[in-house]
């Protein structure tokens, strides 16, 4: 006999998993520290390539100029500009990161919490039939 | 009416009864108008500007995932670039790859948006995009409806400089580079329509959260007059020579439309319906759960308050009205 409850609380339970719950267990199957660090470490990846990216549109952008130029500027101090952007792009990316992580962490928590309490709620349902 | 909300619940049953076929024909539509319009823009790549082809990759579109579309969009963008000049696929790949980098790895979800936004303002309709975003999404939604704006505005510069960028000599590959990436930064329209875009997704957000009798309506409302006075006076400020008739119409038409996405869409929470499948040790389940379309009661409540009688019937039993 199909019982009516326990059909409503899976079919709740398997929409959540279907959508944010993919997710959060994903998420929820990391340690804190493990999944923030990993996603701050990707950040700090793309962040690099932005860089990388816009900074070869600089130099392509005055390229002649850059190219005469080249001869006659102090390059330690061109390296020193450029390390210095190029840190704090990444160190302003990777904190937002980091922030945008720390939230979305906390809230998959939240969110399996729910799950794993409506899981115990199903099994008692099974065991008291 | 009646007859509205009429059509509202038959559109409900349809879409619950068909959504198996009508989610993937609505990617499908979405696809074939998003290429057929870059097609039409740009059109430089012979073998892509087919009916055939654009017919093709609209049809896997309709069985992919949604992000599919803006990904082949992209690449029918970079494409038909490349064919035109190699300079300009470039600078418009490198900005579709910060983009990505930057900012759609954080919101997946909201990378439609980015299609949506140059299909609408091809329309000429792009307000619809903010006063919804405002309206279904978050402050944040904000950063996606400036990264549509952006990827409009490249490509715009693009077909309408075109023929500035093939005079060029193919030798000026470095004069070449300089006059769109000049042409993409210097760009003032860009700054105001994004801080246009903005404002409005921030004041429909707002206000659709308050806790007022047609909050959304009014949302909708602010946010279409906050969108025309930004612009207005943007245009005044940078002397961008915007079309004010175009503004306003334009404004006037993406609310009617907003209006009638309120009313079929966000209030019967298609996007709700449910279909799942799993089992126990007895049965398999293959559940359908549509959500009910519920009309909120005024919820009324009788007090009675008979403090005399308190005390006179403390000695007496209790009476039962």
């Amino acid at each position: 006999m199909l019982n009516e409850e326990r059909v409503v609380l899976m079919t709740k339970m398997a929409a959540f998993e279907e959508h944010e719950g993919k997710r959060s267990l994903d998420i929820g199957s990391y340690f804190r520290s493990d999944y923030i660090s990993w996603q701050v470490l990707k950040s700090i990846i793309s962040a690099t390539i932005a860089f990388v990216v816009v900074f070869a549109m600089y130099i392509f952008y005055d390229f002649e100029i850059f190219m005469t130029d080249i001869y006659k500027m102090d390059l330690l101090e061109f390296a020193k500009n450029v390390l210095f952007y190029y840190l704090g792009t990444v160190g302003v990316y990777a904190l937002i990161s980091y922030i945008v992580y720390t939230v979305r962490y906390s809230r998959a928590k939240k969110n399996l919490r729910v799950y794993y309490m409506n899981l115990h709620k199903l099994s008692s349902m099974y065991r008291n039939e | 009416m009646t007859t509205l909300l009429v059509a509202k619940q038959i559109l409900l049953t349809i879409y619950s009864k068909y959504e198996v076929y009508i989610t993937p024909l609505l990617k499908f539509l979405l696809a074939l108008i998003t290429l057929s319009l870059i097609n039409s823009r740009l059109g430089y790549m012979e073998t892509i500007n087919r009916a055939t082809v654009v017919l093709i990759v609209a049809l896997m579109c309709s069985f992919m995932p949604t992000n599919f579309i803006v990904l082949m969009g992209a690449v029918f963008v970079l494409l038909h670039l490349y064919t035109f000049s190699l300079e300009c696929a470039a600078v418009i790949g490198a900005g579709f790859l910060l983009l990505f980098l930057l900012y759609l790895r954080f919101a997946p979800k909201d990378t439609l948006v980015v299609t949506l936004l140059p299909v609408c303002f091809l329309l000429r309709i792009p307000y619809v995009i903010p006063i919804s975003m405002g309206l279904i999404g978050t402050p944040a939604s904000a950063v996606s409806v400036a990264c549509g704006v952006i990827v409009y505005y490249m490509i715009h510069y693009v077909t309408q400089n075109a023929t500035v960028i093939a005079a060029m000599a193919d030798e000026e590959t470095a004069a070449k580079f300089k006059f769109i990436i000049d042409g993409l930064l210097k760009n003032r329209e860009v700054v105001v329509t994004i801080a246009a875009f903005a404002i409005t997704v921030i004041i429909v957000y707002l206000l659709r959260r308050m806790s007022v009798d047609y909050a959304w309506t009014i949302a909708m409302t602010a946010g279409a007059v906050v969108n025309i006075m930004v612009l207005l006076v943007g245009d005044l400020i940078f002397d961008m020579n915007q079309s004010l008739a175009g503004v306003i119409l334009g404004t006037i038409i993406s609310f009617l439309i907003t209006l009638v996405l309120q009313f079929f869409v966000f209030y019967v929470d298609y996007s709700r319906t449910e279909k799942v499948q799993f089992e126990d040790d007895e049965y398999y389940y293959y559940v359908k759960a549509v959500p009910k379309v519920t009309v909120a009661k005024p919820d009324k409540k009788v007090k009675q308050i008979n403090s005399a009688r308190s005390g006179a019937s403390r000695n007496t039993r209790p009476t039962h009205y």
